[in-house]
């Protein structure tokens, strides 16, 4: 019952704050900056030498990253994998995206604080209308009825992002077992945001999914291999075209991450 | 007089966008068609996108920026050599990602032109799990390339992760233990 006064009372601010109707930003479709000074470069490629900037990542555990980025690969190719091929065979996909849609429900906790921690009202407002139909009529999140029928989009933000959002540099890259690339920031950004999530064993004032550390990592387990299961061969393609996979991925991961912060 | 100009200039450029992106969403239309068509094998499914896609992407362009200095240092038959691997790996990596999309639509969001020769599409990628969102960026050469669009890809951003910038840092770091022969080997592994 408190949780229905919960969202109604959000809903009540967010409807004052005038965000309850879909905020869709209109295509600009004619955006037309001023003209540079006429001196066009010489040199064909010149012209390109600003955009082309590549920054520079700070690695001083390059060594320890790329055995780990070996590593890791190995467990893809060779436990991973095979293991989340077998799982694929057994249950349809209809059933491992209501797992995927599952784990996905249980993050909103995360989501909505970051959200919050950003400002972004907005969407921690449509985040939180998600949870509630995902978990009602949604069956406990086994399904995104959310997105297919009221066209309430996800809002991806954790704490890592939280502080670059504020200005945060992600530090040095850290490859992290089995979880793949990271960095300082996004590694110490785990701890918070595992206090916000539900999947969780240690002992909170609320449900959390698994009680033992053996029921942790049997969840984490299931999660990371319904994901490869969903997305067998996104990791396989982007690896083929690295000359050499871990600086590759490093520079792939900090590119993605600046994106998102940046959103 | 000047203000005229002006708008002038201004309506040029609108129409060169709208132009620009009827052009690219109807290559888009025309690589769909081809992604669909299960009646072709993969290989020439493959075949098909790379020769409908090629008229609108500066490969080789990119080719010499993912060197960035490294290119003027390159022998003749070197450079040549380079190009060659590196627009047939693009080839086979672009034309592989595109087989693998299924029941998509691409959707341009927002058109900028942060200068008179530069135009940027911003997409999104509309799958009914996801949007991914896709930066198309072109460019016009001062003198129209044979055989090619007017309006040319020279970089595609995939979820903020630039194909150009990550050859050109993969590239640098790989050519300050190794030589420019060895990164050729591995190109041509690649394709």
């Amino acid at each position: 019952m408190k949780f229905v006064y919960l969202a109604l009372i959000l809903s009540i601010i967010f409807n004052l704050t005038g965000c309850s109707s879909k905020a869709v930003e209109k295509p600009k479709e004619t955006v037309i900056s001023e003209e540079k000074n006429g001196n066009v470069a010489d040199d064909e490629l010149g012209g390109f030498a600003d955009e082309m900037e590549v920054k520079e990542i700070y690695d001083p555990f390059s060594g320890y990253n790329r055995a780990m980025t070996s590593f890791n690969d190995g467990a893809y190719e060779y436990v991973l994998k095979p293991v989340a091929n077998g799982y694929k065979a057994v249950l349809h996909v209809e059933v491992r995206e209501s797992v995927r849609n599952f784990f996905n429900n249980l993050y909103f906790p995360m989501r909505f604080t970051n959200n919050l921690l950003q400002g972004k009202f907005c969407n921690a407002y449509e985040e939180t209308s998600r949870f509630v139909v995902n978990t009602t009529v949604g069956v406990l999140g086994l399904f995104d009825p959310a997105k297919s029928y009221f066209e309430l989009e996800a809002h991806e933000e954790d704490f890592g992002q939280t502080l670059g959002f504020y200005g945060a540099k992600s530090g040095p890259h850290i490859v992290l077992p089995l979880l793949g690339p990271s960095n300082l920031r996004d590694v110490v950004s785990l701890y918070p945001d595992a206090l916000l999530s539900p999947i969780d064993y240690t002992e909170r004032s609320y449900w959390t999914l698994t009680d033992t550390s053996a029921e942790y990592l049997g969840a984490k387990s299931l999660e990371k291999i319904n994901y490869i299961s969903l997305n067998m061969d996104r990791y396989e393609k982007m690896r083929k075209d690295a000359v050499d996979l871990y600086p590759y991925l490093r520079d792939v991961y900090e590119q993605y991450r600046d994106k998102q912060i940046e959103e | 007089m000047l203000f005229v100009a002006t708008l002038f200039a201004q309506n040029l450029a609108a129409n060169e966008q709208v132009e620009l992106k009827e052009h690219f969403l109807n290559k888009i239309n025309e690589v769909i068609l081809i992604v669909e068509d299960k009646k072709l094998s993969k290989n020439d499914r493959n075949g098909n996108i790379v020769k409908s896609l090629t008229p609108m992407f500066d490969f080789e362009l990119m080719a010499k920026l993912s060197l960035g200095n490294a290119w003027k240092e390159l022998t003749k038959e070197n450079k040549d050599r380079f190009i060659k691997l590196y627009v047939e790996r693009m080839k086979q990596s672009y034309s592989a990602k595109i087989d693998a999309y299924k029941d998509e639509k691409v959707e341009v969001k927002k058109i900028e032109q942060p200068q008179p020769n530069r135009i940027v599409f911003v997409t999104d990628l509309v799958s009914k799990e996801e949007k991914l969102e896709i930066v198309y960026k072109f460019h016009k050469p001062k003198e129209k390339i044979s055989a090619k669009d007017s309006w040319l890809v020279y970089d595609v951003e995939i979820l903020g992760v630039s194909i150009l910038k990550t050859d050109k840092a993969q590239f640098k770091e790989f050519l300050l233990t190794k030589s420019i022969t060895e990164l050729m080997d591995v190109l041509a592994k690649q394709s």
